[in-house]
């Protein structure tokens, strides 16, 4: 009986999930100039309209060059970090911790105000670096929540031999530390670009028509209007998710939900 | 002492330093400016006008209710979902699909699944015809615009948080205490009371923790959902600094909010933390 309304409630859930991603690509395919779904007819203009469009091409690569510029420098500056908070004892370690997560917590568009206006006096506003060093902030817990667990006391000891033999502290590091953290830098990496990548809250403090990413645009776009070239956009953005996701499934399994202690 | 402490400070130099130049300085600047005049001279005037205008309470109200009730129907529907992946699937490739269809929406933006939802709940949209269809209402229902077009929405966007989070915890739990619970003789009822929600709690209350920040301080879903027609907090503050640019005023509404959902968070630690017996 239960277990008959855990299943209808889960099905329920999971075609909830499914709805609006199943809904946007489809409405994509429409050969009507609204957007339609079911969609009528099936055709890839809308698709071949967007790719057409220098400003949706320049937003897909603004978007993209900031998440992996953002990516890049937050595993710079989180894998040290990291490695000081698992391996060290000081005073003030718990706190820097705690500030380095909070990003986390901390509401986005507090943030990004916060950013802009500290930006203008410092003249780091609607620029690259400006959106750069704020998707560093948000994504950085990210990489050191996916790290932290990883440097565990057990790899200490084969640090301290690789010392002990003479090794040098950065040969340790490729040869020891790095290949022990290697999953979750990729996982946690990859949770850092997609956050960066579909931010709007904090980049929108930054935007302007030139500079744009691609979740901005499409927030600026659809306030006024909706036609099915913007279901395109996200149907690309949707696809391009699922098919990060299937690779990392393929690559480090995502199958978080199955490993039952025995 | 100072010998230890040198690679210390070599490891955290640079991370250390760009969080106070990129996150803690800009904080400071609002919390500074929201305590000053435009002028530079200190003032309560801006929380003064927070606290004392009935608008700004109606709409914080507003803005917890929405954010309570999408972690409450996030939990109500997040924890079935949870249980059935970990503990009802058994065909994993079933359940290798569900994980991906529950990341899929993590991995794509608030606006494309806000937009996605637009679509939706329009007047002529799929769940109004599919409603009418099954004869449930006569005439389209108005979703965008209300609360309750929000909290689909927003339950939308949050629902694999809590998933997650529950699942993991969940998954952890050792088979060999439920054996245990049940040659005791105990109900798989009361193992469950007494034993796996317990031990899932945790999970819970993190997840749920997570869902009630994100939904308190979520800007885009009900920017989008809303139609102009309800204003939550967060677009108070974007007003603020977006179109009135007055900094130091919203700067008090930025640090308002902060306070009020960290002493929440808070005092949900407090009061999950567990009993002793």
């Amino acid at each position: 009986m239960v277990s008959a309304l855990i299943r209808i409630v889960s099905f329920a859930a999971l075609a909830y999930l499914a709805l609006p991603l199943v809904v946007l690509v489809g409405a994509s395919l429409t050969t009507t100039s609204f957007l339609a779904f079911p969609p009528q007819g099936v055709t890839l203009a809308w698709y071949g309209k967007m790719l057409g469009d220098p400003s949706y091409v320049s937003a897909f690569l603004v978007s993209t060059l900031l998440a992996v510029a953002a990516t890049i420098v937050a595993v710079l500056l989180a894998v040290p970090a990291a490695i000081a908070i698992a391996r060290y004892r000081f005073t003030g370690r718990g706190l820097l911790a705690e500030t380095l997560m909070s990003p986390l917590i901390l509401p986005h568009v507090v943030l990004g105000a916060a950013l802009l206006q500290y930006g203008s006096a410092i003249g780091l506003v609607r620029s690259f670096p400006a959106l750069l060093v704020g998707h560093v902030v948000i994504i950085m817990p990210f990489v050191l929540r996916a790290v932290l667990p990883q440097l565990t006391d057990e790899q200490k000891s084969l640090e301290e031999a690789s010392a002990d033999l003479g090794a040098r502290p950065l040969t340790t590091f490729f040869l020891v530390t790095l290949p022990q953290i290697r999953s979750g830098l990729v996982s946690g990496a990859i949770f850092a670009f997609i956050a960066s990548w579909i931010n709007v809250e904090l980049s929108i403090f930054n935007t302007t028509a030139e500079l744009t990413t691609i979740p901005v645009k499409l927030f600026n776009y659809v306030q006024y209007t909706i036609d099915p070239t913007i279901a395109a956009v996200s149907g690309l953005t949707i696809i391009v998710a699922a098919v990060v996701i299937v690779l990392l499934d393929l690559a480090i399994g995502l199958d978080v939900l199955s490993e039952r202690r025995r | 002492m100072s010998r230890a402490l040198r690679p210390v400070l070599l490891l955290c130099a640079l991370p250390g330093a760009f969080f106070v130049a990129f996150f803690l300085a800009p904080m400071v600047v609002v919390l500074i400016a929201s305590m000053t005049t435009p002028a530079g001279q200190p003032t309560f005037a801006h929380y003064v006008r927070i606290l004392a205008d009935a608008y700004h309470w109606d709409v914080l109200w507003v803005t917890f209710r929405i954010g309570a009730l999408t972690t409450l129907v996030c939990i109500l529907i997040g924890y079935p979902l949870a249980w059935y992946l970990v503990r009802i699937v058994q065909w994993r490739p079933w359940r290798r699909f569900c994980v991906i269809l529950l990341v899929v929406p993590l991995f794509t933006s608030n606006i494309v699944r806000s937009f996605g939802w637009m679509v939706l709940l329009g007047r002529n949209g799929l769940v109004n015809d599919g409603l009418i269809g099954l004869g449930l209402i006569e005439r389209p229902m108005r979703f965008l615009g209300t609360e309750l077009g929000i909290l689909i929405g927003l339950v939308y966007i949050l629902l694999p948080f809590i998933v997650l989070a529950v699942g993991n915890a969940l998954a952890k739990v050792d088979p060999a205490l439920e054996h245990a619970s049940a040659d005791l003789g105990a109900t798989p009822a009361a193992t469950f009371r007494t034993i796996i929600f317990p031990l899932s709690l945790p999970g819970l209350m993190s997840g749920a923790v997570m869902v009630f920040m994100l939904a308190v301080s979520a800007y885009v879903t009900p920017a989008l959902l809303s139609g102009g027609r309800i204003t939550v907090f967060s677009m108070l503050i974007f007003q603020q600094y977006s179109s009135v640019f007055d900094f130091n005023y919203g700067g008090a509404l930025s640090i308002t909010m902060l306070v009020l959902t960290l002493a929440l968070v808070a005092i949900a630690g407090r009061l999950s933390e567990p009993r002793r017996a």
